[in-house]
């Protein structure tokens, strides 16, 4: 369904302790996509905003938003699946527009830094916290652990992760400074472990930052002049993956559900595609998603990575803007640093870092860590040039 | 990393009723038993606690004594602690998949990080964590 595209995108840099709040940033974002498509505010009937973590005492964040930015939508929507919240936001406005609830959406993320520390709650102060696992660093911990024990590893494909990705941050002028350095597989390998065999080098520093993109109707593009356009050809989203399996394998994700959805409504396969931008809260979820997204068979993601070159002038680009790892998360926007990148490369804008095949691009998303399992959401969108 | 060491350190104790009553897990882990919600319609097991049976969709549970034993599914050690585990780090964190059917999140104690194998027999044991709270955690079943 090549009816909707998308036709702008805005991204801040990302900063750590930058002073700016969620609203300020999303104002930078929303001035860019104006400027750089030209049309009037007015046009924007649509907004879907992703929940944030400084935000979230906020019940009415959404409207907050839209207030503050002076939208008046006809169809708003807030997104609650954590780092899957852009890429699925852009399948939500996609048929949005097609449904006619609005015309012109714009898919925003913005956070910052919380005034206090957030709270999920639930089951967590009873049956998690007081073991002391340590968050999503201890959830990937125990799933590095499993899959050694499973598969056994090679510390070195997850160190060739960490260096692609720095190369590609320092091409990248809206990553964070901070990471803004060069990094060797030496550094990698000798990072300390937090929660071994989780080292500190394979999970993402907590940035701040807001990005967006703008979704229209072809027609609306074409009378509004737009000619930068690209297309969500697939999406696949899976929350709970086999959630009502007690003893389910942690090293199996929502992702062997989600991926075939998105490729089957593309009408691709993992060989058709021409850059990756997969979700990397931690190395070790690209590493699992070469292998449940069908890039490799499961267990040879490592000999994938290392056999692959993986750099924007390479086989198969990798998050080819340092991804989240080496750019920065900037907290609950963070899913739409990997959105926007792909975006941005296959509107031919990638500058340095520009990759040669724009037919296509695969961006995934991860939302959510449950009770002794992996992610809660998986979600895989395919975008696409009109063929 | 023994049991007895980190007893005497300060560490976040568990708000039981809040999302739902687990009163009775708490009732029966101060009595050092180990109680899982049970689904008597299908035969299975769930943690944690919720107000619904994870197979059915139905309340219709109960709470039921399980054996304590089960196996190592796999384990971090915690080196960078999580907040108000300062003083107890490094630490080790586990999941447990119990003989019942069902896995559990828990310290493991009485073990060095060396001698952990995937699989390995655990069993229960009880961390007790002030005059309220007694924590469910698991060592080697087989001396390590």
């Amino acid at each position: 369904m090549k009816d909707v595209a998308v036709v702008a995108y805005g991204e801040t840099k990302i900063e750590l302790r930058s002073g700016r709040t969620a609203y300020e940033l999303a104002a930078e974002v929303l001035e860019q996509i104006l400027e750089r498509t030209g049309i009037d505010k007015a046009e924007i009937d649509g907004v879907c905003v992703g929940e944030t973590l400084s935000q979230t005492e906020n019940s009415f964040w959404a409207q907050y938003v839209c207030e503050m930015l002076g939208l008046s939508p006809t169809w708003l929507e807030l997104m609650g699946l954590g780092g899957a919240s852009p890429i699925g936001g852009v399948a939500r406005a996609a048929a949005a527009i097609r449904a006619g609830f609005c015309r012109t959406a714009l898919v925003i993320s913005a956070d910052a830094q919380p005034s206090r520390a957030p709270e999920q709650g639930g089951q967590r102060f009873e049956f998690q916290y007081p073991t002391g696992l340590h968050g999503p660093v201890g959830a990937f911990g125990l799933i590095m652990q499993r899959y050694r024990h499973l598969y056994g590893f090679k510390d070195e494909a997850l160190a060739k992760l960490a260096v692609t990705q720095r190369n590609h941050a320092l091409l990248n002028p809206n990553s964070c400074e901070k990471l803004r350095v060069p990094l060797t597989e030496q550094d990698y390998l000798q990072s300390k472990r937090v929660s071994a065999p989780l080292r500190l080098l394979d999970s993402v520093l907590v940035c701040e930052g807001a990005n967006g993109v703008l979704l229209m109707h072809d027609d609306n593009a074409r009378r509004l002049g737009l000619e930068k356009k690209v297309f969500p050809a697939g999406y696949g989203e899976q929350t709970h993956y086999r959630l009502c399996e007690p003893m389910t394998e942690i090293t199996e994700s929502g992702f062997l559900a989600a991926g075939p959805r998105a490729f089957q409504q593309a009408g691709l396969t993992p060989k058709d595609i021409a850059s990756f931008h997969p979700y990397d809260d931690f190395l070790m979820a690209i590493l699992l998603q070469f292998e449940h997204l069908g890039f490799c068979e499961r267990g040879r993601g490592c000999d994938f990575i290392l056999e692959t070159d993986l750099s924007y002038r390479g086989q198969l680009p990798l998050n080819t803007g340092g991804g989240q790892i080496s750019a920065g998360q900037p907290r609950l926007a963070g899913g739409g640093v990997n959105l926007v990148e792909a975006v941005r490369q296959l509107f031919g804008e990638g500058g340095e870092r520009q990759v040669e095949d724009r037919r296509n691009a695969l961006v995934t998303g991860i939302g959510g860590i449950p009770y002794a399992r992996n992610w809660a959401t998986s979600a895989v969108l395919i975008l696409e040039q009109q063929r | 990393m023994s049991r007895e060491q980190s007893k005497t350190l300060p560490r976040p104790l568990p708000h039981p009723n809040a999302y739902m009553r687990t009163q009775p897990f708490w009732d029966a882990a101060d009595r050092e038993r180990l109680v899982i919600q049970y689904c008597p319609t299908t035969g299975r097991f769930q943690h944690f606690p919720r107000p619904v049976s994870l197979y059915t969709g139905r309340r219709n549970l109960e709470w039921r004594e399980v054996s304590g034993r089960g196996v190592l599914y796999s384990w971090t050690l915690t080196i960078a602690p999580w907040p108000g585990h300062e003083d107890r780090a490094p630490y080790l964190c586990a999941l447990v998949d119990l003989d019942e059917g069902v896995r559990i999140l828990a310290n493991l104690y009485n073990c060095r990080p060396e001698t952990l194998r995937i699989g390995m027999p655990v069993r229960l044991v009880w961390e007790r964590l002030d005059d309220k709270f007694n924590y469910p955690a698991f060592e080697p079943a087989i001396e390590a």
